[in-house]
């Protein structure tokens, strides 16, 4: 019917015809051969400018006509003078054609798919969350989105699972963007989804991790803080949540996990960047993982990705006392970095958090580590302070592929070593 | 953070190597503190936004911790130039003594690095970006620089430049043995205009600190002329506390060039 639609637009505008307002479309249906007969008779009174989609042709066979609105009256009173049946196909064709058009645009606009999706550039939350809707319209045997929850604003929060089957698989957890002005981590974070769905049944690692194992991706964990960049304060880090007693806004997800919270290396002060919250969990945001990760029950890696300083990182953040399995964690982290390397030459820095970086209590993976997730680590992406957060968009891609190498040492990792 | 000790200064040695960890969890971060900090000393005196450098890695060091009157570092790193020239994988090296006084910033620093670009050439690049400076028009409606998707308008690489020159002086003085500091952003130009020849510019930095990931405003004003030593002034607002905010500010002119570097 569509296909029919259109080529009669073509047809009518080659004919000259534009528009198509108050044009109806009718189906008669001709009960005997006389009446297919008088119904052809229409067609040769040109005045009318009736358009057959479906002509006469003999008894039961329906006829749909194009009728102009200045004909309709004529051509009613007709059908309705001989006892020819009828009905309104189309009340406006013209109506009919907008609508169309306005599909055919938002169809077109809705990235004509992930393939043309441009990885080389920052995107908006909107743009990140249509980007999910479309992989997993895409893939639908392979991924599936996941609503852990809502932001303090009430934004939904997303996690593509990508599995091939099972029940409860042991799982890898990725997540990218709890610091929302870490715009290279969300990008490479929908570099990642389209990686795997491009290399699963090409690619053997990929194709191995997959077939036993089910990946989690978060690409934007803090959907708040992240819309707030884009509207107003590029360098914003924390959540958006308000804090009764004081105005000062958000409070750093990464310092409000129970692990060591409020212990030396997060602030108390509102107003601060490090500021870990009244109470453990008390971002939405950061519950709505915990107890994802709790009711899976079987999550086996926990990857949380931030940017900047290049460096791969692994617990405690909140005590100098050493991981019980910081020589494994550590040989997988030479392992990963020296992988990473490999394809540009980019040089990470690797350790335990506190060693490494600085001292950072109630961390995300500090957490996961002491539920039991042995293989938890954190990523500093690109670069070392010369653009910092505001990361060229060209480095996206070569971070993200680089990246990637690191994430399937990681994961292969895992995949050898069940626990 | 700093391992405090009861008794005298304790020598930490450090390996050489890019990659991989120290004996000392100290030890590695105090030396990226070190090389920072000396390396923002070296831009400012250097006074040339043409030749400005960045920390590429630390090769070896030492630190001294004396928990009474501070610590003292002595390091060798390589650095890269700042504005990356095609074909040019120029890596400079530095050796630096840094002595930060106990929890104070403006860390007393001795900085030699080999001959990175030779004094004309530098000159004549100085030169061609003074030239360049000039042409600018009306920059003050210019924000963020560089923008939210990290793009600099090639046109207003000079101007970002000498801020990243002002900003090093800045940069230098905040530093303490447990603050690190980079450039974020150019947040607003407040006036850029030329007064007896010499390029006098007003504007505002993002300084991003590393320990606390506080973001930092700095206003800063700057008189600079080829050759001639940098003059710097600012003022930055500091973190809000429950207490009020508080406002840090120096000024200073930069000493005459030394004939080493």
């Amino acid at each position: 019917m569509r296909v029919l639609l259109i080529w009669s637009v073509l047809l009518g505008a080659a004919l000259g015809s534009e528009d198509f307002v108050g044009h109806q479309v009718l189906r008669i249906s001709a009960a005997n051969e006389a009446q297919v007969q008088k119904v052809a008779e229409l067609q040769d009174l040109e005045h009318l400018q009736l358009d057959f989609w479906r002509g006469p042709a003999r008894p039961g066979s329906p006829i749909d006509v194009r009728v102009p609105f200045p004909s309709i009256q004529a051509v009613k009173i007709f059908l309705e003078a001989h006892g020819i049946g009828y009905e309104i196909m189309i009340e406006d064709v013209q109506t009919l054609l907008d609508e169309e058009q306005e599909q055919m645009s938002a169809f077109r606009a809705r990235a004509t798919s992930t393939d043309t999706f441009n990885y080389a550039t920052y995107h908006t939350l909107e743009e990140i969350y249509d980007f999910i809707d479309q992989l997993v319209a895409e893939h639908p045997q392979l991924v599936s989105k996941i609503q852990i929850g809502n932001t303090y604003e009430g934004r939904p929060i997303y996690v593509l699972k990508f599995s091939t089957g099972g029940n409860n698989r042991p799982a890898i957890w990725i997540d990218t963007g709890i610091h929302s002005r870490e715009w290279v981590t969300q990008a490479s974070g929908v570099w990642f989804a389209k990686k795997i769905t491009e290399d699963y049944g090409q690619d053997p690692t990929v194709t191995s991790i997959l077939d036993n194992l089910d990946v989690f991706l978060e690409i934007v964990t803090n959907p708040d803080g992240f819309a707030f960049t884009h509207s107003q304060n590029r360098m914003w880090r924390k959540t958006r949540s308000r804090t009764s007693g004081s105005f000062c806004i958000g409070v750093d997800p990464n310092r409000n996990w129970d692990a060591g919270f409020g212990k030396a290396g997060a602030s108390s002060n509102p107003c601060s960047d490090t500021y870990h919250g009244k109470t453990a969990n008390s971002e939405v945001e950061v519950k709505s993982i915990v107890d994802f990760v709790k009711n899976h029950g079987n999550i086996k890696a926990f990857i949380s990705i931030h940017s900047y300083s290049q460096l791969l990182l692994y617990p405690y953040g909140y005590t100098s006392e050493p991981a019980p399995d910081q020589k494994e964690l550590h040989q997988v982290a030479k392992s990963a970095v020296t992988a990473l390397a490999s394809l540009y030459g980019t040089k990470y820095q690797y350790g335990s958090i506190i060693d490494t970086i600085y001292q950072a209590s109630g961390s995300t993976v500090d957490w996961t580590y002491n539920q039991g997730i042995k293989y938890s680590f954190t990523f500093e992406l690109r670069d070392t302070g010369r653009y910092g957060f505001l990361l060229p968009a060209s480095q996206i891609i070569p971070t993200a592929q680089e990246t990637w190498l690191a994430l399937l040492t990681i994961m292969e990792h895992t995949q050898t070593h069940p626990y | 953070m700093l391992l405090l000790l009861a008794q005298e200064a304790v020598a930490l040695a450090v390996p050489a190597g890019a990659g991989g960890p120290v004996d000392a969890g100290l030890g590695r971060g105090l030396l990226q503190q070190a090389a920072q900090a000396a390396l923002h000393f070296f831009n400012f005196r250097a006074g040339s936004p043409s030749a400005l450098r960045v920390l590429a890695s630390v090769q070896e060091g030492r630190a001294w911790v004396n928990p009474e009157k501070g610590c003292k570092v002595e390091l060798v790193f390589s650095t890269e130039r700042y504005n990356p020239q095609k074909g040019e994988e120029h890596l400079g090296k530095c050796s630096a003594q840094v002595f930060f006084k106990n929890q104070k910033p403006r860390p007393a620093i001795n900085v030699t690095c080999t001959r990175l670009t030779e004094k004309k050439k530098r000159q004549q690049e100085d030169y061609l970006l003074y030239k360049q400076m000039k042409q600018l028009k009306n920059p003050l409606d210019v924000v963020s620089i560089p923008d939210s998707h990290g793009h600099i308008d090639p046109s207003l690489r000079p101007m970002w430049d000498l801020a990243f020159l002002g900003s090093s002086y800045v940069m230098w003085e905040k530093t303490t043995q447990f603050s690190r500091y980079n450039l974020a952003q150019l947040s607003s130009v407040k006036q850029w205009k030329t007064h007896e020849g010499a390029i006098d510019f007003d504007y505002t930095v993002l300084l991003h600190e590393f320990s606390t990931q506080e973001i930092i405003p700095c206003r800063i004003h700057l008189v600079w002329y080829p050759g001639k030593p940098l003059k710097v002034k600012y003022i930055c607002q500091e973190l809000q506390t429950p207490e009020g905010s508080g406002t840090e500010e120096g000024s200073a002119v930069a000493p005459a060039q030394l004939s080493n570097f």
